[in-house]
């Protein structure tokens, strides 16, 4: 299992696209994903769960991947933010 | 604290449940329980159809290459996201095991509460668009239509007792399902006490409330909510004490309605002797059924601008086989069907460029049919030949002088000939009457009644033309008064009339079924009462428990004295008080 602390610092936070391609991303993998923003928790494979967490920008979240290919979801996956879900700026 | 919500009651009952919000279209999808060893075939069926959902999604993507426009693949990629989704479709799949219910109903469950979920979130963040989620389960409902069920053993429908249904509207068919569904309650955001599904409402004893504005807004899925018709006030987040008081309210009301009904097996016949008849006001086959199942003498009002509502006007057969179904059910007691009685409040789209600048003085009731004669000719039909299957008769609305009776009389024979040299024979002798609605036809009544063959007042209309006041119009309601002095010499004269020439008359107006105004009526000289099933019980007991003689030399002494000082309200109180 792995955890990582991420930030959201594209400009519109997990809306509808951004919410769907880090779905399509998680679903990629055989793990299981995770997002937690404060006590809530979702499956990251759950669209309507990411849309449910309405994160902004600015939100702190912790991402979790476990499975045998937990290490390529979290890199993806944070790629994917890094690059604020191909948004630009 | 309690939220309280105020429209208009339609129905004095009161109801408790959990809030459903109708979704179009939904009352289309059965919903059953399921028999344990049927579950396991149940969720396969909703796997399989998700699975040909998300491959339909996928074909119209692959055909759409990369003409499609990023938007539309978005679009469809979040559709095929959704049908992906643990949340429904894991949620689903434990629905249809756990509440052991059809795949239909736990779709539509489980929908419903995401989109409430949705719906709690920050107005700003529009996170998930409402018809994405609603368009995606549509595929899926789709599909589970197109692969029914073959079931294994027994299903159960879903039974409405303890939910309130919130609708933006509702039409009569879906009225008449939530009425075999035993609905408890329902709320419309539009629609006012005259609106089809209120009058509908009040007959078949739901209670509801209508034109309660954003209802589908500020209340939330499965929040247990007290709806009083009485006051037209839905409250919501009430605490226990309020909660009993309404339960202790609704069981006395059904205590009272069962006490009541005791009356309906009893002779109609007043403490002095007077034989009366109560005759029903009816339109769904529900309603028919009641009237039969509750005594009635007969039908004595079937509307049938109900018929006329959607979008296109019934033909023949539609409206022949409404016509005989209610003639069917009513198994050999006489059924009134009036014909078109479009216009003023109530015009059906498809008419809807007859509309004049006075509605309520236009082209409307009878002065219609005979001026779109191919519309007229075409209910006629249907009526003469549903008049095989019972003692049908036919009623005119809206006349104003002899000649439209003429007119009409003439249509109606064309009709008869035409049918008989179909060869359908008609019973000639088949009872014309006439709505005595307007002054001038009640002023003319001694000419008119020579034309036809029964009478009938409508009061709503009478009262509104008489008095020159438009009771929808709140600025002038509060001197609708159906006491007023002018009115009821219209409806002693009418009644006399009527006994003279040994026509019948009824009265049929919403004051018939007034268990107060019954024996103000009773004094005028009525006999004959049609009312809405729901009305029968308590004016049956007026009528029974009032003396027919004292009624009349009480109203008497009312029109007779011209400086009188008693208001038509200290009339009713008298009428009313135990003599």
């Amino acid at each position: 299992m792995m955890r990582r602390d991420i930030v959201l610092t594209n400009r519109l936070g997990l809306h509808a696209r951004a919410a769907s391609k880090l779905v399509q991303t998680a679903s990629a993998h055989n793990s299981s994903v995770w997002l937690e923003r404060g006590e809530r928790r979702v499956n990251a494979k759950s669209i309507m769960g990411v849309l449910l967490l309405a994160a902004p920008l600015g939100t702190e979240l912790v991402l979790e991947t476990d499975g045998d290919d937990e290490e390529a979801a979290m890199n993806a996956l944070v790629a994917l933010v890094e690059d604020r879900f191909g948004e630009g700026e | 604290m309690s939220l309280v919500l105020t429209g208009i009651g339609v129905t004095s009952g009161i109801a408790i449940g959990e809030v459903h919000r109708l979704t179009p279209g939904e009352l289309a999808l059965p919903e059953y329980h399921l028999d344990a060893d049927a579950i396991e075939a149940e969720l396969e069926r909703i796997h399989r159809a998700i699975d040909r959902s998300r491959k339909f999604l996928g074909s119209l993507l692959d055909k759409m290459g990369e003409s499609g426009g990023e938007t539309a693949r978005e679009l469809l990629e979040s559709h095929r996201l959704i049908l992906r989704d643990p949340l429904l479709v894991d949620a689903t799949c434990e629905r249809i095991s756990s509440e052991r219910i059809n795949a239909e109903w736990a779709l539509v469950k489980q929908t419903n509460q995401l989109l409430a979920e949705f719906k709690r979130l920050d107005d700003d963040y529009i996170a998930l668009r409402r018809e994405d989620l609603e368009q995606a389960v549509n595929l899926v409902q789709r599909e589970l239509a197109d692969q029914p069920a073959t079931l294994i053993g027994a299903q159960v429908p879903h039974q409405l007792d303890h939910t309130v249904v919130v609708a933006a509207e509702l039409g009569p068919a879906e009225m008449a399902i939530l009425h075999q569904r035993r609905v408890a309650g329902l709320v419309t955001e539009h629609g006012g006490p005259m609106s089809h599904s209120a009058i509908l409402a009040r007959s078949l004893e739901i209670p509801m409330v209508v034109g309660l504005h954003h209802a589908l807004d500020v209340l939330v899925e499965g929040e247990s909510v007290i709806l009083d018709g009485h006051y037209g006030a839905v409250m919501a987040a009430h605490d226990e004490s309020l909660q009993r008081h309404y339960e202790d309210k609704r069981e006395l009301s059904l205590r009272r309605r069962v006490d009541l009904r005791r009356y309906l097996g009893r002779p109609s016949r007043t403490v002095d002797g007077l034989t009366f008849r109560l005759f029903g006001n009816a339109e769904l086959p529900e309603e028919f059924q009641r009237c039969r199942d509750d005594g009635v003498a007969g039908i004595g009002l079937m509307r049938t601008e109900y018929l006329f509502m959607g979008d296109q006007v019934p033909d023949e057969e539609t409206q022949y086989r409404a016509y005989r179904a209610a003639a069917e059910v009513m198994d050999g007691r006489p059924l009134t069907i009036r014909t078109l009685d479009a216009g003023g409040d109530k015009l059906p789209p498809a008419l809807a460029v007859t509309q004049g600048p006075n509605p309520a003085l236009g082209l409307r009731g009878l002065r219609l049919s005979l001026s779109v004669t191919d519309l007229f000719r075409q209910q006629i039909r249907a009526i003469l030949r549903a008049s095989q299957f019972g003692p049908v008769q036919i009623l005119l609305p809206m006349i104003t002088s002899i000649d439209e009776i003429r007119q009409a009389r003439r249509l109606i024979e064309e009709c008869r000939q035409s049918l008989q040299a179909e060869g359908t024979t008609i019973d000639p002798d088949l009872a014309i009457g006439g709505m005595i609605e307007t002054p001038a036809a009640a002023l003319t009544v001694e000419q008119l009644a020579d034309e036809l063959d029964f009478m009938s007042i409508g009061t709503n209309d009478l009262i509104q033309y008489v008095l020159a006041i438009d009771r929808q119009d709140e600025l002038v309601s509060y001197l609708y008064d159906p006491t007023h002095p002018g009115v009821l010499r219209l409806i002693q004269r009418i009644v006399e009339t009527g006994r003279q020439r040994k026509l019948p008359v009824t009265v049929c107006g919403e004051l018939a079924g007034d268990a107060h105004a019954a024996r103000l009526l009773l004094g005028l000289g009525v006999t004959d009462f049609s009312m809405p099933p729901a009305s029968l019980p308590a004016v049956k007991k007026s009528l029974i428990e009032a003396s027919a003689a004292r009624c009349r030399k009480q109203v008497t002494r009312f029109l007779d004295n011209p400086a009188h000082h008693n208001t038509g309200q200290d009339l009713l109180e008298t009428l009313n008080s135990k003599p």
